[in-house]
């Protein structure tokens, strides 16, 4: 048999489902493509139809239900139309399909990802007076019966973290109290989360989109107040569960030759050591020190990093299997790196830079001069330093900052920084600097040594010379320049020049660039030598500890592509990053109002400033849990889906896929309708109407939805907890208006305001309730019966239209003339509805573009002659059904629909009697 | 005199759109308490062929803050009727003789106010001010007759000149060739007075080489800005060029004012030109300050009765007046300050405190004083 032509139906609300029906039907097959995540239209929201009072849902849903099991009717949701060509009998389409994430053949609707989502935003089904998860169903009947997850980009905090640690999600988990489970998600983009939590200069927090609202999200302290909570009440083994499970399981084909050696324990090398290890592979790492940490054992002092806390996390790695040699030095003094590649199947280098730079003055050699980041590691490992009373530090980096403190904790009685440039330039975090100030610290700016002043072989001095900045050189700060002249002597016993680091990377057989760093490809993580690659500053020169993470855990990327004999290739993400100007356009109500505690930022103590000094005890507390759940409730949640994976774990079907992509494909049709609908007009374009400025004042669609029973009240009419009692309906909101470009009537609202006044007079039999009207048009079938009815049953119509509305007290006070009274009325109310209107939809203009189709003059698509051809549009081919054509009642938009379904089934019907 | 042909206007007001509605009349400050119905007055244009004004004496109660024209839905120009049945009762001289002093003080003097035309920059004693026609200036400043001769509006326009000064603005006046803007005597139906002095500026303004003009009031602002045809110029609310000279950091108020303060939206600056944020946006740039909102304020500000001639016309029911209850609402904020930025909101509400025996509790200052006590 000869395949039938198709027919095309744009938009599946109550006339577009029943077009679709008719045409496949009569045995045509049907492309239904709606934009939402379920057909239904603006019917399937509203309470009771008109002037039946049927149940809308109830008459609806068997019609969707019917779309759904029609054998002929391919339902494409999610989707629009992006292109049109050809002609009337043979069309070619483009649609662009946005992925829904949960995989329709799999998803049984059971609900179980909704339950577990951690995020709320407002739900658009109910106009925003309920809430919705990320992951949702738009309501119980929605066809398909099928979830959907809400992705608006990516988090400004996930762009910024150099290791794009899933910020929002591991917020959002602990603003619902899901801490192991926060936990385990930070454990899926970095293994050392309490170290971040206390260490990280937090880029994420400079990103933060309710920073421009009022404070970032204390992003670095909650990422710690998870580590701790975990390790407090040794949760571990349960935290590990959800990671191997969800984040990180163990990788399918695993090579057999998977032998990989690390050389450097630090954050690069033992990041890398735990995705590896996770993986599946066999992971050795060599460390020269006794310690293992790196820099976050010798590096970092121990009252910003407690060492329990680097420790276990070290432990931790550990017991995935990871063994660490220490005190095993790999290059010249040690084991030959060749002997290392042939030992393991892929090397990793992740030395780090532990030599401190030189300052090239005279004097350095002298007793007492301890480079910056030696002094540290001495400190640290618990080696005997003797510093003087007067500590002279050099530098404006946080390893300055560092030493200075360490000073003052051994005992010092004056620590002096001198730093070349001023305050603004320095590199150091402003909230360690203002720590060591607190602590006694001082701070010289635009000072810089010349010489290291001695006697008898000992330090006893430095002399320095002041400095102005000129203009900015290549780092982008203002370059210093001496001042001739100027110098002075500052009196010292002990010097520590902290003015950066390098790396010991000669006598590797690696390539070294000028900067003195391991020569190594960023996209591959690759050395010259196939099988050798290098991450953490050993590759890029002194940095972050959160970067020294992420690039271990690129370098464990290129090291299973490597072994897996793939291309190695590990690029920068590129993804949409979502703005608070997006975040404020998302929902109609504003973030703060409704998806984020409007709160400040909550602060943390600190240990007072004699109490630090007198020993190495952590500096900065943490947030107690009460403190730290309501501050992650003040997360905008900017990307809406937060990226936790809860709902993966929860889906029992497996049907969740976060990656999954767009779509775009062709349809060859002969026929299109275009049953596109309405958009309900924003009252907001009124504001003398109070809509959006009082929460009593409601759309007519909202109104809807606060009395219907499956709606966000269960149908109670109650504003505020109260039941109304005083109930002014206001007509022609936004109709018959040409201030808002609407010079027409909407046609629905007199009879919709009929039902509404019916359905209060129900649902609150006390209630006062008047109708302001200009006019009233009850043109149909039973329509004046109706409102001959809704007037018997006590509803007051009063003729006039309303001028302004505002609160006097805690009523509302409505303002009109009474124009058959002859005077003007202010009548107090407790709920106001306007009857807002019909206008065309916003993106209606793009589709006509795209159609080839006219619009008339209000916007809506006009039809080819408005008395004898009200289906056509000025397109052959192309038919118009329901309120795209024009503002119409649901019996008006269903016979609209079918005579559309009829003309385009001539038009398949003489194309398919043509092929014969 | 002989009633007026409906004709001559229904058309040009678009008087046959309307569906009475009386959005109009519902959203009149006054009509709730005289006898003003202005839907009705539409109704009688619309069924009659000719009307009397001179039978509605309600007509002088109209402010002319035009919230019936702006909500309008069918586009009609209900305030432009008023306007028009007043021009009928000025050309037939059935007028209060307020109003017919104020007009012809107007002509003679160059002011409403019977003040000598000679005595019009008493105001600047000691004030070092460019004359503009001989010296040039970036800026006109346009003090508004109230600002020149009224003595507390002096203070305003005194209050400006400093905070001018202390931004370093290069501006001058008119001084002596000033006269009044005639925006008040349009409304107050006086068309041919206003075309007249729209005339006689064209003339002068050719002779000003500024860029801006500022204007103290929001109703000479009206004039210059919507009325006068093309001017050679751009034309400034003294609370836009202060919003910007603070966010240029031209001006900076540094001085505390601790006080809670409420603003009154000028109608001839908030509902008829849209400037709801920058006199807000001042007032918030004063340290210390707390600006609080009365429910009625931006697009539901309530009408001080001060506008549409008003000055010049008492009305009918003088018993019961807006002022008071814009007073009262003032009051319900907690506010200590009610701040003004029109020397008519000024009078009216000052004379309301006054009145109201209220001096202690609320203090009507302008927008420009209360930057210039917070200068350094």
């Amino acid at each position: 048999m000869e395949k039938k032509p198709a027919a095309l139906v744009i938009g599946a609300g109550i006339a577009g489902i029943q077009a679709a029906l008719d045409i496949a039907n009569a045995g045509f097959p049907v492309y239904l493509v709606e934009k939402e995540p379920s057909i239904g239209g603006h019917m399937a929201q509203l309470d009771k139809t008109f002037p039946t009072l049927d149940c809308s849902a109830c008459i609806l849903t068997p019609r969707m239900v019917e779309v759904a099991r029609n054998p002929n009717i391919t339902l494409i949701t999610l989707a629009e139309v992006t292109s049109v060509e050809g002609e009337a009998g043979n069309f070619k389409v483009r649609i662009r399909r946005r992925p829904r994430y949960v995989d329709e053949t799999k998803c049984t609707a059971c609900g179980d990802c909704a339950k577990e989502c951690p995020v709320l935003v407002p739900n658009e089904f109910d106009m925003e007076l309920g809430m919705r998860h990320a992951t949702y169903i738009p309501f119980p009947q929605a066809v398909p019966n099928k979830y959907v997850i809400d992705k608006r980009g990516v988090a400004p905090c996930k762009d910024a973290c150099p290791a794009h640690i899933d910020v929002q999600g591991y917020v959002t988990l602990i603003a619902r109290g899901k801490i192991k489970e926060a936990l385990a998600l930070i454990y899926k983009s970095v293994p050392f989360p309490g170290v971040l939590g206390r260490v990280c200069p937090h880029p994420c927090e400079e990103a933060c989109n309710r920073g421009q609202v009022d404070q970032p999200v204390s992003i670095c302290l909650l990422k710690r107040f998870a580590a701790d909570y975990v390790r407090e009440r040794g949760l571990w083994e349960e935290v590990l569960e959800i990671i191997r499970k969800t984040h990180i399981p163990p990788r399918d084909g695993i090579p057999e030759k998977n032998s990989v050696g690390i050389v450097g324990a630090g954050p690069a090398g033992l990041s890398a050591a735990y995705f590896l290890a996770l993986w599946g592979y066999k992971v050795t790492v060599y460390d020269a020190l006794p310690v293992a940490g790196g820099m976050m054992a010798v590096g970092i002092p121990e009252y910003r990093l407690p060492r329990d806390v680097l420790n276990e996390e070290i432990e931790r790695i550990k017991s995935l299997g990871v063994e660490i040699k220490l005190n095993t030095r790999v290059g010249p003094d040690g084991i030959p790196l060749e002997e290392l590649r042939q030992k393991h199947d892929a090397v990793l280098l992740a030395l780090g830079a532990h030599k401190g730079l030189k300052l090239n003055i005279p004097g350095e050699e002298l007793e007492g001069v301890f480079p910056g980041v030696e002094f540290i590691r001495k400190a640290n490992l618990g080696q005997p330093v003797k510093v003087g009373e007067k500590v002279v530090v050099i530098g404006g980096g946080n390893v300055a900052i560092d030493a200075s403190r360490i000073a003052r904790r051994l005992g010092a009685k004056k620590v002096t920084i001198l730093y070349r440039r001023s305050r603004a330039e320095m590199p150091a975090s402003p909230w360690e600097v203002a720590d060591a100030e607190e602590e006694g610290v001082e701070i010289q700016f635009l000072v810089a040594p010349t010489r290291i002043l001695g006697e008898n072989g000992r330090v006893t001095g430095v002399e320095c010379i002041r400095m102005q900045l000129g203009e900015p050189d290549a780092s982008g700060r203002r370059r210093p320049i001496p001042i001739e002249g100027s110098e002075f002597v500052v009196e010292a016993d002990t010097v520590i020049p902290a003015i950066g680091q390098a790396v010991e990377a000669e006598g590797l057989g690696i390539e070294v660039t000028r900067g003195g760093t391991l020569n190594f490809n960023p996209l591959t993580m690759e050395t010259g030598i196939p099988g050798v690659f290098a991450a953490g500053d050993a590759a890029t020169g002194p940095a972050t500890v959160v970067e020294a993470i992420a690039q271990g855990k690129k370098a464990a990327m290129a090291i299973d592509l490597y072994l897996r004999g793939e291309k190695v290739e590990v690029p920068e993400p590129s993804w949409h990053v979502v703005s608070l100007e997006e975040v404020k356009s998302q929902f109609r109500s504003f973030p703060l109002d409704r998806r984020a505690s409007p709160k400040p930022r909550h602060e943390v103590e600190k240990l007072p400033p004699e109490e630090r000094i007198s020993g190495f005890s952590e500096v900065e507390l943490g947030f107690e849990e009460e403190k730290a759940i309501a501050e992650a409730e003040r997360c905008l949640n900017c990307a809406v889906c937060c990226l936790c994976m809860e709902c993966v774990r929860a889906c029992q079907a497996k049907a969740i896929n976060h990656s999954m992509p767009e779509q775009t494909f062709e349809l060859e049709v002969g026929a299109i309708i275009v049953a596109t609908g309405y958009d309900q007009f924003d009252a907001r374009r009124k504001p003398e109407l109070g809509y959006g400025r009082y929460p009593n004042v409601l759309s007519g669609l909202e109104f809807e939805r606060l009395v219907s029973a499956s709606g966000p009240t269960k149908g109670k009419v109650k504003i505020n907890g109260k039941v109304p009692k005083e109930v002014v309906f206001i007509k022609c909101v936004g109709s018959r208006d040409k201030t808002v470009g609407h010079p027409y009537c909407s046609r629905v609202c007199c009879m919709y305001t009929a039902k509404q006044a019916h359905l209060i007079r129900e649902k609150v039999p006390d209630a006062k309730v008047t109708v302001f009207y200009m006019d009233v048009r009850a043109f149909g079938k039973g329509f004046e019966e109706f409102y001959d009815r809704v007037r018997e049953e006590g509803v007051v119509y009063r003729r006039g239209m309303v001028s302004e509305i505002y609160k006097r007290g805690d009523k509302l006070v409505v303002r009109a003339e009474d124009t058959l009274l002859g005077r003007p009325v202010e009548v107090e109310a407790d709920l106001v509805v306007l009857a807002t209107g019909l206008e065309p939809r916003s993106d209606s203009g793009k589709l006509a573009e795209i159609l080839g189709i006219e619009k008339s003059e209000e916007g809506f698509f006009a039809e080819a002659q408005r008395e004898l051809y009200p289906v056509e549009s000025s397109r052959p081919g192309i038919f118009l059904a329901g309120c795209a054509q024009g503002p119409k009642d649901i019996p008006d938009a269903v016979a609209h629909a079918k005579a559309a379904a009829a003309a385009a089934l001539v038009l398949l019907t003489k194309q398919t009697e043509g092929r014969r | 005199m002989s009633p007026i042909q409906t004709s001559e206007y229904i058309h040009e007001l678009t008087l046959r759109e309307c569906i009475q509605c009386g959005k109009c009349t519902g959203g009149c400050p006054v009509s709730l308490k005289t006898s003003l119905n202005i839907r009705r007055l539409i109704y009688e244009s619309l069924i009659s062929d000719t009307v009397s004004p001179e039978s509605h004496e309600e007509l002088w109660d109209c402010t002319t803050c035009k919230t019936c024209t702006l909500r309008c839905p069918k586009g009609v120009d209900p305030c432009g009727l008023i306007v028009t049945l007043r021009g009928a009762l000025v050309e037939s001289g059935r007028i209060p003789s307020t109003v017919r002093d104020a007009l012809k003080s107007i002509t003679v003097r160059g002011n409403p106010l019977n003040m000598p035309p000679q005595d019009r920059t008493l105001w600047t004693e000691g004030l070092d001010i460019k004359y503009i026609l001989e010296e040039e200036a970036e800026v006109l400043f346009f003090p508004c007759c109230m600002g020149a001769y009224d003595p507390r509006v002096q203070k305003v326009a005194r209050s400006l000149v400093k905070v001018f000064q202390e931004a370093g603005v290069d501006f001058g006046i008119l001084g002596e060739d000033e006269i009044c803007c005639a925006h008040e005597a349009r409304r107050l139906g006086e068309k041919e007075l206003f075309e007249g002095t729209v005339e006689q500026y064209q003339e002068i303004f050719s002779e000003v080489k500024a860029e801006k003009l500022v204007a103290l009031s929001p109703h000479c602002f009206n004039a210059f800005k919507n009325e006068y045809g093309e001017l050679p110029f751009q034309v400034l609310h003294y609370t836009q060029f202060l919003a910007d000279l603070i966010k240029q950091g031209k001006l900076k108020p540094v001085r505390e004012i601790p006080k809670k303060v409420t603003y009154h939206d000028p109608c001839y600056l908030g509902k008829q030109n849209k400037i709801f944020d920058e006199p807000r946006f001042v007032l918030q740039s004063i340290p210390g300050l707390e600006l609080v909102e009365m429910e009625r304020c931006r697009e539901w500000s309530l009408c001080c009765e001060g506008g549409g001639g008003r000055m010049w016309a008492e009305g009918t029911n003088i018993e019961v007046r807006l002022s008071h209850e814009r007073v009262r609402e003032a009051l319900e904020t907690g506010a200590e300050i009610l701040a003004v930025a029109c020397p008519f909101c000024m009078a009216m509400l000052e004379d309301a405190v006054k009145t109201l025996g209220l001096e202690e509790k609320l203090k009507v200052l302008d927008i420009a004083e209360l930057v210039a006590m917070s200068l350094g």
